[in-house]
């Protein structure tokens, strides 16, 4: 009898042996909590040399008021402490002046998800464009677009995701929000393992500056489509430049919520496994907590993380 | 799970008996921009990552209407339209949160967002935002269309050979290929039981004296692809030697957990994430016996 050879199956064994994903399996179908912070207190942002990230997650109780508005002002506030945060400027403009130039061609990358209603709120894009102006891009130069964004004239580009559970890739932040500058998107949908190869593309790689996550009003449900009972406000804004660290933080934060809410493990799945591969075959940044610093300012108010 | 022709969206839109029964105004709410039909050639210009899991059943098209009010919430009603009243049913019944409705063949409300199945039908409908009169409206647009649909459909005959005690009713799913499968329970990274638009599988979750199981009763189109893929799992999962004819017992897993498969014919009977032993051979003898009859 021929033996079935598993070659690079990952079964869910794997996972609850701890051998798939490494911390992120342990994030899905593990019992402990990952311990962020990990990183040395001076820990700087991300470079392949120095494989230690920081991650800003800022809370606002006013962020969203009734009918789930979102106040534009509040966000622009907590973009702009967060940003000062992670560059270490005590003033905007200087912190905003460390990922843009004035003569740069800004590409402000947002999540228009019309079917699934998941988009990233226009009060984040506001601030991002407005302290790109502020920082002497002239608004002719700056495309704040989701599809059609014309990335191979940008000089920078700014990735403003929302985040969402999503059906085939499991989560969906700043690495799926680069997903339409590929010209096959569908290829990287079930298995999404490759993801992480469009951010290598000759007209992307090296372009991203800034990552702003708009974690305000996130959706952890199963899909393709929105069910509202699955939406909940975090009042949450995340900053940093390594991708691959946001979409770690950003899939306990989901993780935890689906837990909670059907008061049993309920594993985002598919398992993510994009994360771990941007990790370790695309060297886009780390998915480890141990080498996440994860910064948390404001309101801790169920927080999750 | 065959796929009949489809007629072009012209005709689709000048044709289709639920776009007559929708009213054009209801409650102040009149209809937005152009009625839209979306069929499997081009439903990811509709919702681009997410038509995948509707191309995974025998959708045919979906037909979308939008109502606006001034200072009120846009509704949008979706009306899908399947080849077999089977795929409606496990369509609909890809997300069960929400409460349930006495509407149709099975009908659930969440904040907002009322779906509902009927014959070869499903529905969603939803706001912009919940407020009491857009809840209104949408159950009396759901009820509209349930009674413009002349005939109730049957549910896949396969749902008839699960036990019916312990059956926690929200964890039934029915589906056909690894993208349904991956999207409700992971089992691997790749297709370790041969699923295809061609075989039919029930999951669901069972609870019985305090124990808990899932189960998972897939039927092959032939007997030889379920021996295949009873090979698959028992190898690839089981981490166990196959042999057609030897019967392999229940394995206790890494987490605690019993799993084991058992094939009848062009069926297998799949049980995992059993607390105890005894709950998995209960629900692998009840099966095997539903199957039998």
């Amino acid at each position: 009898m021929k033996k079935r050879r598993a070659g690079r199956a990952f079964t869910r064994r794997d996972f609850i042996k701890g051998a798939a994903m490494g911390t992120l399996g342990m994030a899905l179908y593990g019992k402990g909590k990952p311990v962020f912070a990990g990183a040395k207190a001076d820990a700087v942002p991300f470079t392949a040399e120095n494989p230690e990230s920081v991650v800003v997650l800022i809370r606002n109780e006013r962020a969203i008021g009734a009918a789930d508005k979102v106040d534009a002002a509040v966000v622009q506030e907590m973009i702009d402490t967060a940003v000062k945060q992670f560059s270490g400027e005590a003033d905007a403009a200087k912190a905003w002046a460390k990922y843009v130039r004035a003569d740069d061609t800004v590409g402000v990358k947002f999540t228009r998800c019309d079917y699934m209603r998941v988009h990233t709120d226009q009060a984040v894009i506001d601030a991002v464009v407005k302290r790109v102006g502020e920082a002497g891009v002239g608004q002719d130069r700056i495309y704040a677009q989701d599809g059609g964004l014309p990335f191979a004239k940008c000089t920078a580009l700014i990735n403003v995701p929302s985040v969402k559970v999503h059906t085939l890739t499991g989560i969906a932040v700043s690495m799926k929000n680069y997903i339409n500058f590929s010209p096959a998107p569908s290829k990287y949908h079930a298995p999404s393992t490759n993801l992480g190869e469009i951010f290598l593309m000759p007209d992307v790689k090296g372009k991203t500056r800034l990552i702003v996550v708009d974690i305000l009003r996130p959706y952890f449900g199963p899909g393709p489509q929105i069910n509202p009972l699955h939406r909940w406000n975090y009042h949450g804004i995340m900053v940093s430049n390594d991708p691959v660290a946001v979409e770690s933080v950003c899939l306990n934060i989901c993780q935890a919520k689906r837990n909670l809410f059907k008061g049993e493990a309920w594993p985002i799945t598919p398992p993510p496994d994009f994360i771990a591969a941007a990790d370790k075959t695309y060297k886009l940044g780390t998915s480890d907590p141990a080498k996440i610093k994860l910064i948390k300012l404001g309101w801790d108010k169920d927080i999750l993380i | 799970m065959g796929q009949s022709q489809i007629p072009d969206k012209g005709k689709i839109l000048a044709a289709f008996p639920l776009r007559q029964a929708l009213p054009p105004e209801i409650s102040g709410w009149k209809t937005g921009r152009e009625d839209q039909v979306f069929t499997r050639d081009n439903i990811f210009d509709y919702m681009n990552g997410g038509g995948e899991i509707y191309l995974a059943y025998d959708f045919q098209f979906v037909f979308v209407r939008e109502y606006v009010r001034d200072d009120a919430p846009s509704i949008v009603a979706e009306i899908y339209q399947m080849s077999s009243s089977k795929d409606a049913f496990g369509v609909f019944n890809h997300d069960t949160d929400g409460d349930e409705v006495e509407l149709g063949q099975g009908a659930i409300y969440a904040a907002g967002l009322l779906r509902l199945w009927k014959d070869k039908i499903f529905v969603r409908i939803m706001a912009d935002r919940e407020t009491p009169e857009a809840k209104a409206v949408i159950m009396q647009l759901g009820t509209t269309i349930v009674r413009a649909i002349s005939q109730d459909g049957e549910k896949p005959n396969l749902l008839r050979a699960l036990p019916s005690e312990g059956l926690r009713p929200k964890s039934l799913r029915y589906f056909h290929t690894l993208i349904s499968l991956n999207a409700h329970y992971y089992l691997a990274n790749v297709n370790i039981l041969n699923l295809s638009p061609e075989t039919q599988v029930a999951m669901a979750r069972y609870e019985k004296e305090g124990s808990e199981a899932r189960l998972l009763l897939v039927e092959y189109p032939t007997v030889e692809r379920a021996v295949d893929a009873h090979g698959r799992f028992v190898e690839m999962f089981l981490l166990e030697r196959f042999e057609a004819d030897r019967k392999v017992p229940p394995k206790k897993l890494e987490n605690g957990k019993f799993a084991g498969v058992v094939r009848g014919g062009k069926y297998l009977i799949i049980v995992i994430e059993a607390d105890k032993k005894s709950i998995l051979d209960w629900i692998t003898k009840t099966t095997s016996q539903n199957l039998e009859e």
